[in-house]
């Protein structure tokens, strides 16, 4: 046998929350490719047997996602099943089951239909501190001897057991065994009956089974003749003999377990004592939702404060970066395209990595310390009424700092069209790159000479509005789809609420890198294509006449300023001019730049941080004709509701892209929400002047 | 503590809905009155007749350990009235009142 050249595949299996992700890390010394499963979103990652690890042979890892069973009641079992079966793509030679030994009566259910499947099987008990802890059988002997297959003792956490787990897989290939079909009871007429018509008794035939009653047999690949077989067996007998087939499987672990030497006082939920006494506290009727709000808040102020200076570091860096470059090339069209186009570019999707990597550390370490799943515990009355699934609350959330880790986070939601729904939702909420836009505005527009404390409470209150107007749009949004395009019922809600664990630091980090060099990688290629091809936009055709340069005047020329004086006429009825049009095709880039677009519209440099002259000049500006202000409250306020819809970022569209695998999603997004944007936007300032707010 | 309310409601919210829903099928219902598990009140336990009905929920609450003869307690319920959330098979799982309602007890 050519070992060297042929390394063995082995598919990591294993319920969730049992410690499988800390197990592959260990096992591969944190090494891993990621990548995604043929035709879905599903994460896909590979590692080979660290080096000291290693012992006689070549093993490869492959990470299958965490599921309770194989039988295809969502599209992560019936992935599990496609890979471990052989369908797509060639079978592992072997398996590797992770099970937690704190709670063998519901994990040993995978471990029967893995048997039923026949491939070689190697077991990995894992969390065995734990349950020495509680007091709990795990001596891997026996259950090396219930099961007939190698069981190897594990604390992922530290290591333990890890160098004998190496071995074991090593000779997983000789573990070949023959399938191992739980018998069923002698009352199971239906399920002997019914298994009889699907061809005999097999894991097929009992996938077969469950498929049928799932009704997602056509669904998930069952052939034409299985098919009519299928067909041919009584709803009302199927049903009874799935019930029966489920049963003969937990009948089987029940006698494993006594011979474990599990005892009666085992009845209850060990594991779960001291979660329990945690969560007195944390789901409880009030602290709990006190709690939640609070942790939310630290989440999101943190992201806030802590990404600012990085992203300032950032902006800045590449600002820097892109001046010494300018000088070095000296003026021209092609330090132009290097500095303002790639350079930019590069900015723009390097500055959202800050807000990315940190959200994406706060959920790992929720998600690891149990805490995620009492969120979604916590929030689901809510999220039902509009049709979601409790998951789908803290990606929502999320927009307010950033739609894209917002919609990265989505990754967790198991529906597809739930996802998508979440996904066209999170751009609605009014994301951390709309706050410059409102403070412009606001500082611009509603300043009075008499200054006092109720111009700072009209001022709050408007930003409040803006808030508010965005939070009940996105959920309007939400329900609206959930109803028309999207329609799909109201996600099942069948969540495990694990035992608290204290997370391990090191596995979320390699998660966060993960999603974040993912996000560079992916979205990040378009995102500088597009910023290139907007700086074209506002840079040509280049002033001939050789005379001026000036930045008003080139912008005003430019396609970009031509496109916008061309929509003046449509731009009027919002209570907007070119000038403001120019801004907003700016923006496109990322919303923030509106500020430093205007600015060059009017000529100056505007200090993003504080653009006073700016603000004084778009409070100052006079239409030359009739000498009346250019901009009033009112569209001031206008250009506040077109900025609370429009989807006017780039870098969320290809976000999307990535994330459905196909340009209709993200053009819907832009399109729906432009057009909202402009309808919304035209009811306020015409609204308003009927109601004679000039 | 602070629990009466909530087991007040799901008392006497539901007997009705369940009323209403047994009304197409009396024979059934007058030999076994239709109790589900979205009728305990917390702290109270259970065995499972049947799970009802059929679809991808009907499998996926059976191999969650849902199988007839399956002791379930009701531990508590979420902060807003629902889910709520079991003990089974030695962990904790928490469902929606109206997935509860589709696993009968004794
Ligand atoms: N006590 C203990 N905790 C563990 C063990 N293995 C993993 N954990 C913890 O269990 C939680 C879930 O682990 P993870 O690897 O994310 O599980 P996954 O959901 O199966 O991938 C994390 O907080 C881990 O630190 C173990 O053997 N013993």
């Amino acid at each position: 046998m050519s070992r060297e050249v042929k390394p063995i595949r082995v598919a990591l299996a294993g319920n969730p929350n049992v410690g499988k992700t800390s197990l592959f890390n260990e096992l591969t010394g944190s090494r891993h490719r990621v990548g995604n499963y043929a035709g879905v979103t599903v994460e896909r990652r590979e590692g080979d047997l660290a080096d000291g690890l290693a012992a006689s042979a070549k093993v490869t890892l492959l990470d299958l996602p965490g599921t309770y069973s194989l039988s295809p009641t969502s599209e992560d079992e019936a992935l599990a099943y496609r890979v471990l079966t052989g369908e797509g793509e060639p079978a592992p030679d072997a398996v590797l089951l992770v099970v937690d030994a704190t709670n063998l009566a519901r994990n040993l259910y995978l471990a029967l239909q893995l048997l039923e499947l026949g491939r070689p099987l190697v077991v990995a008990l894992n969390m065995v501190d734990d349950a020495r802890a509680l007091g709990l059988p795990s001596d891997a002997a026996s259950l090396a001897d219930a099961l007939g297959v190698s069981v190897v003792a594990t604390v992922a956490r530290t290591g333990e057991g890890v160098s004998q787990l190496a071995a074991a897989l090593a000779q997983a290939e000789s573990a070949e065994h023959e399938p191992r079909l739980a018998a069923p009871g002698p009352d199971h007429v239906a399920l002997c009956e019914t298994l009889a018509c699907l061809g005999g008794d097999s894991a097929r035939a009992r996938w077969l089974l469950t498929a049928g009653v799932a009704g997602t047999a056509a669904q998930f690949g069952a052939t034409a003749t299985e098919l009519e077989r299928l067909a041919a067996v009584d709803d009302a007998k199927a049903r009874r003999a799935c019930q029966e087939l489920v049963a003969t499987r937990y009948a089987e672990i029940e006698q494993m377990l006594v011979r474990l030497g599990s005892r009666r006082s085992d009845a209850g939920a060990p594991a779960m004592t001291r979660s329990q006494q945690i969560d007195r506290v944390l789901t409880h009727r009030a602290l709990g939702l006190v709690i939640f709000a609070a942790v939310m808040s630290v989440v999101f102020v943190s992201i806030f404060t802590w990404a600012q200076p990085l992203m300032d570091a950032i902006e800045a860096g590449f600002g820097a970066l892109s001046s010494s470059i300018g000088d070095a090339l000296g003026p021209g069209m092609l330090t132009d395209l290097v500095t303002q186009g790639v350079i930019a570019g590069a900015g723009n999707v390097v500055v959202f990595v800050p807000q990315i990597a940190l959200l994406f550390l706060f959920l790992g370490l929720l998600e690891d310390s149990g805490y995620m799943a009492r969120a979604a515990f916590l929030m689901d009355r809510i999220m039902a009424r509009l049709g979601l699934h409790g998951r789908a609350f803290i990606p929502l959330l999320s927009g307010y700092a950033c739609a894209i880790p917002a919609i990265l986070g989505t990754r967790t939601i198991s529906s597809f069209k739930d996802r998508l729904v979440t996904i066209l939702m999170i751009p609605y909420m009014s994301c951390s790159a709309r706050l410059p836009i409102y403070s412009l505005v606001i500082g611009a527009l509603f300043v009075t000479a008499d200054e006092g404390a109720s111009g700072d409470l009209e001022r709050g209150g408007i930003l409040l509005g803006m808030y508010a107007l965005s939070t009940a749009s996105a959920l309007f949004v939400g329900w609206l789809y959930k109803r028309t395009i999207l329609t799909s019922p109201t996600p099942p809600l069948v969540l495990e609420l694990p035992p608290y664990r204290l997370p391990r630091v090191r596995n979320t980090l390699l998660i966060v890198y993960d999603r974040t060099a993912d996000f560079v990688r992916n979205a990040g290629t378009v995102i500088v294509m597009l910023t290139i091809v907007l700086w074209g936009l506002l840079s040509f055709p280049r002033d001939q006449t050789g005379a001026g340069g000036e930045g008003p005047t080139r912008i005003a020329e430019s396609w970009g300023g031509r496109a916008a004086r061309t929509l003046e006429p449509a731009l009027e009825p919002i209570g907007q001019d070119w000038r403001m049009g120019v801004g907003i095709i700016g923006s496109f880039a990322a919303r923030e730049v509106l500020v430093g677009t205007l600015g060059l519209v009017y000529g100056m440099e505007a200090d993003d941080d504080d653009p006073v002259e700016l603000r004084r000049a778009i409070r100052e500006d006079r239409d030359s004709a009739t000498g009346k202000p250019r901009y009033t409250r009112l569209s001031g306020l206008a250009l506040m509701v077109f900025f609370v819809y429009a989807c006017q970022c780039m870098s969320t569209l290809s976000v999307v892209r990535r994330e459905t695998r196909s340009w209709r999603w993200p053009a819907f997004m832009f399109v729906s929400m432009t057009a909202l944007a402009y309808l919304a936007a035209l009811v306020v300032y015409q609204g308003g002047r009927l109601l004679g707010y000039a | 503590m602070g629990r009466g309310p909530a087991n007040g409601r799901s008392v006497t919210l539901l007997p009705s809905r369940r009323v209403l829903d047994r009304l197409p099928a009396p024979t059934d219902a007058l030999l076994m009155p239709e109790r589900t598990l979205a009728a305990l009140s917390v702290g109270e336990a259970a065995t499972v007749r049947e799970v009802g009905g059929d679809g991808t929920l009907a499998v996926r609450l059976l191999e969650m350990g849902f199988v007839p003869g399956t002791s379930v307690k009701l531990v508590k319920l979420a902060p807003l009235g629902d889910p709520m959330q079991f003990e089974v098979r030695g962990y904790h799982l928490s469902l929606r009142r109206a997935e509860a309602a589709r696993i009968r007890v004794l």
